[in-house]
């Protein structure tokens, strides 16, 4: 419980935090008008303190004092993102995600607890501090930044739709699919997608809806249909599990997109600030260059302050959100840069081969950067 | 025996030749679709067979040939089967979950040997055989590193969610159907509106309840473990239903037999544990053997908050970009498991019936 020590050491982030656990889902039962008078009263104190900047908020500390984070996981699988190996250990883009930041705040890739969530769970699971974080291809949507209280970090994940498409076409845009038939999953978001696009740029088709990946995909390699819409990862697992896998082609265009945020319990800045420096530091690591291989050799001669200040060689970068300087080092010392992250898991090194996309760096053509590190 | 010594049966004619001719053949129609049925038949078996034995690739290792047979890929079995039966279990300890599996298995049928039977003896059993479970699942006493329930998951995991259900929902289920018995008129209507409600309710709902709503409602300290929550809600959903059963059994029996139990002095104890309830389970033992089935085929819903029961193991074990092509050979893998599972309580519930029917009369 946050209400002690937020008296002790207050800070405008505890003040919010407190309001929030006075709603009933805080865990210990508490006498309402009690809790309210000593909210107002913790709020008017922390109001009158100054700041201190070194408290990483509530989430952090009880991070800390667990020693690991509790970080969601899938009931099952989720190619390319959460999946589990021969040997039971969950690998993919959702769970590195998860390493990166236990080793960001705890220093260790493996001080993790994997909670496996199903889809629905996942929201009242956070709500209910039977896990952290949710790290689960989960899209920012306003009703779930505002209904649902959560709060989103910067997207990690921009989701495009895509289509798969026979190669046997030679189809190189969806203007060549006049006519097509296309596969869709029925009852998703696919479909309205698919008909805004087409709709928009006056192209017809014809729509084949099946319920299960399963069919979709077999009705795909029997040829029942043209091409198939989705979402770009599970097109890629789609092209790769088919009996001629150089047969189809994912098309360059992006029918929409969904950017897929890390979510957190509403209030806790602090860990939002962690989160989004998390990804700053993967995405700057990847600008300048920095790998998982040469991280100790950049260390020792920066090329620049700023790396210098990122991989902890000068002091700044941790202190100011309440973890050792050094958190990027060993993170990306444990899990790479961003860019390893994604062709280790579901890019050019797994047996998905999804192209980066709208996923690579601005530099690149893509839609990512990382933020200024002063 | 009106003429009985002169008509004698007519002679039997060529055994059982004759007997499936005249079942089978015993006009143009029946032949017809006896022919019919039996090339459907036939073609079936032989695809199967080819499917599933001749064109099939057997090992991981040729996993590359998969692709190119028509037959069944069992690589995947090969390379996933454990991860199906053990779940998330850590891998080096999977010998303490298969130890664990076979004490419940093997608990389950010690109790169901007669000569277990009382209520002492099975409370007996039943504690140790859990006890040696959690111990050997859960760890951490006699150098066994802890493994949270979060991790538990696999054959395991279905077995002891079944187990826990039945052996905690049996003992609920005939209080529940004394209680709905009871002349008292507040027990009474208590029991039949709790049994009702629950009844109204989806099994979904309540084991969502259970796992994800306890939490905001429940100081901590009296939360317990999420699995152990679980357990206890779905125990009480199949004790609502098992209730019912217990109380047709009941009612099945003449009130006679009761009344001239208390008219020899017998008491109310000694009434329902010696005269009522063994007509009671012996007449609804069909019913209650069929609840028994649903409610181990219905373990496999656990999966959508967040257990790794068998099901999600196996659907963890195709989601996985060089396995995703194989699911049926997967999912014919876990339906064998459901099968000798499922299959064995219904035997049992088969020798029970002959049992008791020896002892009746």
């Amino acid at each position: 419980m946050s209400f002690s020590r937020s008296l002790g050491l207050c800070t405008k982030k505890d003040a919010a935090w407190i309001a929030e656990s006075s709603k009933p889902k805080e865990e210990v039962i508490m006498i309402r008008s009690t809790t309210k008078t000593l909210t107002a009263a913790a709020i008017a104190a922390c109001l009158a303190l100054p700041a201190s900047a070194a408290d990483p908020g509530p989430t952090i500390t009880q991070i800390q004092e667990r020693g690991s984070l509790l970080c969601t996981s899938h009931n099952g699988s989720y190619l390319g993102f959460a999946e589990v190996d021969d040997q039971g250990k969950w690998s993919g883009f959702d769970i590195e995600m998860c390493k990166a930041l236990a080793t960001a705040i705890l220093g260790d890739p493996e001080a993790l607890q994997l909670i496996p969530v199903s889809w629905a769970q996942r929201f009242p699971a956070l709500q209910s501090g039977d896990i952290d974080v949710i790290i689960k291809v989960t899209g920012w949507t306003m009703s779930r930044d505002t209904d649902l209280g959560l709060q989103y970090s910067r997207p990690y994940f921009i989701g495009p739709t895509n289509i798969l498409v026979r190669s046997d076409l030679g189809a190189t845009s969806p203007e060549d699919l006049e006519g097509g038939v296309f596969c869709i999953n029925a009852g998703t978001s696919i479909e309205r997608i698919v008909a805004d696009y087409m709709g928009a740029r006056g192209i017809s088709y014809e729509a084949l809806n099946f319920e299960k990946a399963e069919e979709l995909r077999a009705a795909l390699y029997a040829g029942r249909c043209d091409a198939l819409a989705g979402f770009g990862p599970f097109l890629a697992a789609t092209r790769f599990n088919a009996p001629d896998p150089e047969g189809f082609t994912i098309l360059d265009a992006v029918l929409a997109l969904e950017p897929e945020g890390i979510a957190a319990r509403e209030g806790d800045d602090g860990f939002i600030d962690v989160i989004n420096w998390m990804m700053s530091a993967l995405l700057m690591a990847e600008e300048n260059g920095i790998t998982q291989a040469n991280v100790d050799e950049i260390r020792a001669n920066p090329p620049s302050a700023s790396v210098e200040r990122l991989l902890g060689a000068s002091p700044g970068v941790g202190e100011r959100l309440g973890l050792s300087d050094d958190w990027a080092y060993t993170m990306i010392k444990a899990v790479g840069n961003y860019g390893e992250i994604y062709d280790r898991t579901v890019g050019e090194n797994s047996v998905y081969k999804l192209p980066r996309g709208k996923n690579h760096l601005w530099s690149n053509g893509g839609l990512l950067y990382s933020l200024v590190l002063d | 025996m009106p003429g009985g010594a002169l008509s004698r049966p007519p002679p039997a004619m060529a055994g059982r030749l004759h007997q499936l001719r005249k079942r089978l053949f015993s006009n143009w129609f029946d032949g017809i679709v006896t022919l019919l049925a039996g090339a459907a038949l036939v073609s079936i078996v032989v695809n199967l067979v080819d499917w599933a034995f001749l064109n099939a690739v057997w090992s991981e290792a040729d996993v590359s040939q998969c692709r190119e047979v028509s037959g069944a890929c069992w690589s995947v079995i090969d390379a996933r089967g454990r991860l199906v039966l053990f779940g998330l279990y850590p891998f080096d300890q999977h010998w303490r979950s298969t130890l664990a599996c076979l004490i419940i298995v093997i608990t389950m049928i010690l109790s169901c040997l007669p000569a277990l039977w009382g209520i002492k003896r099975l409370s007996a059993l039943w504690i140790a055989g859990f006890g040696t479970f959690v111990v050997l699942m859960y760890g951490g006493i006699f150098g066994l590193s802890v493994v949270t329930t979060e991790q538990w998951g696999g054959l395991s995991l279905t077995v002891f969610i079944f187990a826990g259900v039945f052996v905690l929902g049996m003992p609920m289920a005939v209080g529940l159907a004394l209680a709905r018995r009871s002349k008292l008129p507040v027990i009474h209507w208590l029991a039949a509106i709790f049994i009702d409600t629950v009844r109204s309710l989806p099994l979904l709902t309540i084991l969502f309840a259970a796992a994800v709503v306890v939490p905001f409602v429940v100081p901590q300290w009296a939360q317990g473990d999420k699995l152990g929550r679980v357990v206890v809600a779905f125990a009480i959903f199949y004790a609502a239903y098992q209730a019912e059963i217990i109380r047709a059994g009941i009612q099945s029996i003449p009130s006679g037999q009761e009344e001239a139990a208390q008219a020899l002095g017998m008491n109310y104890r000694s009434v329902v544990l010696d005269i009522i309830l063994p007509q009671a389970f012996r007449n609804t033992l069909p019913s209650t053997i069929n609840q028994v089935v649903i409610t181990f085929k219905e373990t496999s819903i656990v999966t959508i908050i967040g257990f790794f029961d068998v099901t999600a193991s196996a659907s963890a074990a195709v989601g996985r970009g060089e396995w995703g092509a194989y699911y049926i050979e997967i999912y014919v893998f876990v339906a064998l498991i459901y099968f000798v599972f499922v299959f064995g309580l219904s035997r049992y519930g088969a020798y029970l019936e002959r049992r008791t029917r020896l002892h009746h009369g």
